[in-house]
Parts: C-alpha cells; sequence; structure tokens
C-alpha cells in the first residue's frame, strides 16, 4: 500500500496553501501548546502530544484526502495558520476550520484563506455543504463565521470540545462554486 | 493532484502479513486501545484518542518515512495487532514497539511480527541494534524481548513514564 497524499496548492492574493511539511511543526507547536489561543481549537499540553497531532493531520490527509492546509504568508514563506476541512471520528460532518498564528492576527489571514479552503471543498472535494463548530465563548470565530455568511444551527456535545455549537455554510452554490 | 508519499510496503511472514493502514481497522485498533491491554503503552485511551493515533501511525510514515504495520493474520484477515518502528516526538531513539490484539496471543505472533519488523527495518530502513521501550510490569513483552536476543540497557523516563530500554542485537542491513 502507498500513501498518497493529496497535494493541492491553493493561492489567494497573501497566501499559498498546501499540505504541512515537516518544516511547519514548530509553527504548530508553538500554537497548540499555548493554551490560551489554541483554547478554542483544542490546546496539547507539550511539544510531544503537538507532534502527535502535527502526524495525525498528516493521518487525516491520507486517509481522507482532506485536512488542515498550513496557511503560508507569501511574502515571508512563513507557516502563519491553518485551514482546512477537518473530520475526524465522532464528528457529526466534515467542517470547515482555521486559526492564526500568533503575530499575525488582524489581518484578514482566517477569512482569505478559509473562504479558499471552501471553494476548494465545494469544487475539488465536491462536498456539498459544509459546517463549523466553534466553542461558544470563541466570539472571534463566530464572528467570522458569520461574516463568512455561515448561520447557527444547533448546539450539541463534540466527543473532543464538549459544548459545541454548529454553523452551517452557504452551499456550493451560494459560493460561486 | 495526488502524489505517492511514502510507500508502506508489505512484509510477510508464514501466518502474518504486515501491511499499510485501511480504514476498516480502526475498530480493532481502538478495540485495543480501549482495552486494559493498552496499560502497556499509555493506555487505555478513549476512542477519540484511539482514532488520533490511528492517524498519527499513519502520519509518522510520512514524517520519518517508516513506522508501525498493521498486522494482518492471514488465515482470518483478521486484524492482530501492530508492529514496527516508532520515533515519536519524545523518544531517544527508534524504537521497535508491538501490540498484539486480543486473541492473537501465546501463538508466537508477536514474535513472528517484531523479528520480520526488525529484519526489514535493519536492511531497508537504516535502523539496526534499535531499542524497545518495555513497562517492567510487562512480562510478556519482557519475555519477548529476550527472545528476540534484546538485552536490558538501562531505566528510562519515556514521556513522564518510567520504563526499561532494551536494546536489540544488530541483525545486518544490506
Amino acid at each position: 500500500m502507498s500513501l498518497s497524499l493529496p497535494s493541492p496548492r491553493l493561492t489567494t492574493e497573501r497566501l499559498i496553501l498546501r499540505v504541512p511539511e515537516a518544516r511547519d511543526i514548530d509553527a504548530y507547536v508553538a500554537f497548540l501548546t499555548d493554551p490560551v489561543r489554541a483554547e478554542g481549537f483544542g490546546a496539547e499540553p507539550d511539544r510531544p502530544k503537538a507532534w502527535r497531532w502535527f502526524a495525525m493531520n498528516l493521518g487525516h490527509w491520507a486517509l481522507h484526502g482532506y485536512g488542515y492546509f498550513t496557511m503560508e504568508w507569501k511574502e515571508t514563506g512563513d507557516a502563519c495558520g491553518m485551514t482546512g476541512i477537518w473530520n475526524p471520528e465522532g464528528w457529526p460532518e466534515p467542517e470547515l476550520g482555521w486559526v492564526v498564528f500568533e503575530g499575525y492576527e488582524g489581518r484578514g489571514i482566517a477569512r482569505e484563506g478559509a473562504e479558499r479552503a471552501r471553494r476548494w471543498a465545494y469544487e475539488d472535494l465536491g462536498l456539498a455543504t459544509l459546517t463549523s463548530n466553534i466553542v461558544p465563548d470563541n466570539a472571534r470565530s463566530i464572528a467570522l463565521a458569520e461574516r463568512l455568511g455561515a448561520r447557527y444551527e444547533r448546539t450539541y456535545r463534540n466527543v473532543h470540545m464538549g459544548e459545541d455549537m454548529l454553523y452551517r455554510h452557504p452551499g456550493p452554490e451560494e459560493c460561486g462554486a | 493532484m495526488t502524489m505517492p508519499l511514502v510507500a508502506i510496503p508489505v512484509v510477510e511472514t508464514p501466518d502474518l502479513l504486515l501491511r499499510g493502514y485501511r480504514e476498516s481497522d480502526f475498530d480493532a485498533i481502538a478495540d485495543f486501545g480501549c482495552s486494559e491491554r493498552a496499560r502497556f503503552v499509555g493506555g487505555p485511551h478513549d476512542r477519540w484518542a484511539c482514532w488520533r493515533a490511528f492517524l498519527a501511525g499513519m502520519g509518522h510514515w510520512v514524517l520519518r518515512g517508516y513506522g508501525m504495520w498493521v498486522v494482518e493474520h492471514r488465515e482470518t484477515g483478521r486484524v492482530a495487532g501492530r508492529v514496527g518502528m516508532i520515533l515519536n516526538d519524545g523518544w531517544h531513539e527508534p524504537e521497535l514497539g508491538w501490540h498484539i490484539f486480543d486473541g492473537f496471543e501465546g501463538q508466537g505472533y508477536a514474535y513472528q511480527a517484531a523479528y520480520a519488523a526488525r529484519a526489514y527495518a535493519a536492511r531497508h530502513q537504516g535502523l539496526d541494534g534499535v531499542i524497545s521501550y518495555i513497562d517492567a510490569g510487562n512480562t510478556r513483552s519482557l519475555r519477548l524481548a529476550e527472545r528476540l536476543g534484546a538485552s536490558f540497557e538501562r531505566e528510562a523516563t519515556l514521556l513522564g513514564a518510567p520504563c526499561r530500554i532494551y536494546r536489540h542485537p544488530t541483525v545486518g542491513g544490506a
């Protein structure tokens, strides 16, 4: 068996979205082990666990053909966040997620990347609908979900995050896909 | 748009196939990971943690070029365990690890799988004279390590938990 990884490389005005590479690990670890920044995403207690998360995301890509992209800031080549489609065991359905790493907030990166990933999910993966799962006190993500046109649907219990709100995105046609 | 990232080779033994991962393997892997049998490998875990470990097992091959195989029992096609080389962050060096699932113990399968994985790693993955981390209370694994010719090297700590390091003999690369 060959572990095949799709290798989409998407671009936006300021970003490259690509499958994570080993050189991204330190940026991921810094984010995942920051309990404040990663609270709404699922923080990891230490580097070994964050490394496993990184490996897990690659496994997610291998198994599903999608996962979290590294968002690369074109100008510097640095990893500035993640966005992509996430659907692990126990998830209600595939979701569009996003996070921005320290030092890159306030530039509209999450919106720019998530919009592109959403279009890719509709156009290239052929998904018919997308959700985002957001913990209730993550006001920043709620605001972005709404700016992306997503609407609150219901609150449910997520296997990993506990109480979670499910937002539904506009479908492929509404997004021009 | 798709590139083969890493080939997980198939290794055959008289009774077993060491092979790559399929989504349908997850139930067997979760049954083990959620059970008391996983107490010597950091468990038991909940199903969510098992899923993470399952995916991370695949991602490990991507990052390292080697990893744990799924062990398939050839006669029945059932998943009998996992075996292979592990170098997670926090490990001192690459480790030969083995997990044998319920119903497949006591038949020499663990020896067969570990022996074949060790030989493959030495020949094709540049990993020879490797270690195994073993919990001091895991008598079955301690016995298997000795049967494989490994010897106690030192006490160590892995991810904050005490364990023993056993050193395997070099078995010869090509």
